[in-house]
């Protein structure tokens, strides 16, 4: 049964997030891709050593070599990962791939991220589309051995469907731009994977750029990508996403990106930016503040976005309650009175 | 005369490849360039979307990626990645798909997974993405190969191409009439045969000769009888890609040289206060 997490106060650290719903072994899903990806979040993961870690990742930039680095992974289910580098120069992924400490399962964007969509329905499977059968992503296998893609007859035409199998991680880490106590998570511009990446998960972590008030959230509640109820953890984590970049807080920071995959040309290079980034900082503060010893704030503030905002929705209904003002129901035409004498007459009422 | 770069010339034909209209997915680099200029100058009415899930894109510089801020402020449609995919491209609502090439075969289908064998490569790529299913359910894939190459077996099948030949990729239930229709490699312009459906050269970038392609490619590559000089950019498509993306004008190597000086300015740190 999936577990709910009814309105308690939960906001916590990373460090006490992680620590509390991250466990060796488990199979995480990072829940952004590309955009307003949870940093902050996985550099906690990494400093806690977690290990034997079975990772979904639907697209990535540097936050996947950021976690091989770390050994915390173990086997990765893929649909994409950024190379800047050509082919004489080896990635962080095929250093690991070569050592034989990850075992990798090769998938589409759609079909892996439909394996979450399935998994968060409760479905055993769901369709895809059949041309996957004519790629090697169908044919070669190697972590989920016969159970990678499957083929069903529909009932209704007798065709051959390719489905894959739902699939429900341990937890997912996720960055939104704001949240509140209770875990009711916010998200806007590129929605990519997140919905389906958490509601998959049994537990989701969220860290927000903002902590909000309730009354922020259910004023704007199309913006909410995950219910409070099934989020077990609220981190405030401002720059939590940095140096990927979230639409009204800050850009992203090639700079800072080029540096990192500079640096992780080499095995030697890459521990160092670790130990550098994420070994060697506390938590997200501490990150910031040597950010700022090394490179100055002027260059941060810089990455700062300018407001664009979105022209507020009017919810705005009459308001109109069963008795107005005077106590007299509008449909009814009659006051509360002479609806309780009426309900006396007429209502079938029962003693008890 | 007007004076373009060999990333330029490469942009403004591909952006011919868009019609006014289309609906249109694009990746980062000179596709998402040439659907803006596409956009700015023949195709006003086209709609350009991402796969993560923004619909009605109006980039105002050179996106890093598909789902940065430059894609993000004025768009149509705010979905997701399963959105774009079963209810827009594989409802055949897609015109175009522009795509990156690894290495591609005489059918057109094409690898952007691994180089070698598939556990002792070579080389990994960026792995396959939206490809799969763009290349299988838009009605065009225009492709662009930098770096790429032209093989006689994929070492591992990505995106499905027309398959064996001709007649194999509707047999085998993908729309008919869809594929890959023109390739965008750095010499020249391929585009497929209707009755064979294999691959030949259509055109050649000037400064290119046909000797130089025939090399690259490990068969007897078919070549157009009445081969084209590809066009060059007119004035005001260089100045539009400029205006847009000075990078993908300097080109690769141009581009790091460029920006080597800022990126030391950085490492050098506090230098800015």
């Amino acid at each position: 049964m999936l577990e709910k997490y009814m309105n308690e106060d939960k906001r916590m650290t990373a460090k006490e997030a992680i620590e509390r719903f991250v466990s060796d072994g488990d199979s995480l899903v990072i829940g952004n891709c590309l955009y307003a990806t949870p940093y902050a979040l996985l550099h906690e993961v990494i400093r806690q050593g977690k290990k034997g870690l079975t990772v979904f990742q639907q697209g990535g930039i540097d936050e996947l070599d950021q976690l091989l680095l770390g050994k915390c992974v173990s086997r990765l289910v893929l649909a994409y990962n950024f190379r800047v580098a050509g082919e004489r120069i080896e990635t962080t992924l095929e250093r690991a791939l070569r050592s034989g400490e990850v075992e990798i399962e090769d998938y589409s964007n759609y079909t892996l991220l439909t394996m979450l969509q399935a998994g968060a329905m409760g479905y055993p499977f769901l369709p895809v589309m059949n041309g996957i059968r004519d790629t090697d992503l169908f044919r070669v296998e190697r972590i989920f051995k016969g159970q990678k893609f499957g083929e069903v007859e529909c009932p209704f035409t007798g065709e051959k469907v390719v489905v894959v199998r739902g699939r429900n991680p341990d937890v997912a880490v996720v960055h939104v731009q704001r949240a509140d106590r209770f875990g009711n998570a916010q998200l806007w511009g590129a929605l990519i994977n997140t919905k389906w990446a958490c509601l998959a998960s049994k537990r989701v972590i969220v860290s927000c750029e903002q902590l909000v008030d309730e009354d922020t959230i259910r004023r704007t509640p199309d913006l909410t990508v995950v219910p409070g109820f099934r989020v077990c953890a609220v981190v405030e984590e401002p720059w939590g996403a940095h140096p990927a970049e979230i639409l009204g807080f800050y850009d992203y920071d090639m700079i800072f990106r080029t540096l990192f995959f500079m640096q992780t040309m080499t095995e030697e290079g890459g521990s160092a930016w670790m130990d550098e980034w994420v070994h060697g900082v506390e938590d997200r503060q501490a990150y910031l503040q040597h950010y700022a010893d090394r490179f100055g704030m002027k260059y941060l503030s810089d990455l700062k976005a300018r407001p664009y905002t979105s022209i507020p929705a009017d919810y705005g209904a009459t308001g109109r309650r069963a008795w107005d003002e005077n106590d007299v129901s509008f449909n009814f035409q009659m006051t509360r009175g002479e609806f309780l004498e009426a309900l006396e007459e007429k209502g079938g009422l029962t003693d008890g | 005369m007007v004076r373009y770069t060999e990333s330029e010339i490469i942009v403004a034909n591909a952006a011919r490849e868009i019609e006014d209209n289309d609906i249109v997915v694009i990746g980062q680099g000179i596709p998402m360039a040439a659907g803006v200029l596409a956009k700015a100058t023949h195709a006003p009415n086209c709609i350009i979307l991402t796969e993560a899930g923004l619909v009605g894109i109006d980039p105002f510089r050179n996106p890093l990626h598909i789902a940065d801020p430059t894609c993000s402020q004025g768009y149509d449609y705010s979905c997701d990645m399963i959105d774009v995919f079963a209810t827009i491209t594989h409802r055949g609502l897609v015109d175009v798909t522009f795509l990156g090439v690894g290495e591609i075969d005489r059918f057109g289908n094409m690898n952007s997974t691994v180089f070698g064998d598939y556990d002792d490569f070579r080389m990994r790529m960026m792995g396959a993405g939206g490809a799969p299913e763009f290349f299988g359910y838009a009605r065009k894939a225009v492709l662009t190969m930098r770096g790429g190459r032209f093989v006689t077996k994929l070492d591992y099948c990505s995106s499905p191409g027309y398959l064996e030949g001709y007649g194999a990729r509707e047999k085998a239930g993908f729309p008919p009439g869809s594929g890959p229709k023109v390739v965008y490699g750095t010499k020249g312009v391929f585009r497929f045969e209707e009755e064979s459906c294999e691959i030949y050269l259509d055109g050649l970038f000037p400064g290119n000769a046909v000797e130089e392609v025939l090399a690259e490619v490990p068969w007897d590559l078919k070549v157009a009888p009445d081969l084209r000089k590809l066009p060059a950019p007119t004035q005001e498509e260089v100045d539009l890609i400029r205006e847009f993306a000075p990078e993908i004008s300097a080109g690769r190597k141009l581009q790091l040289e460029l920006s080597i000086p800022r990126i030391l300015q950085i490492i050098a740190g506090r230098s800015e206060g």
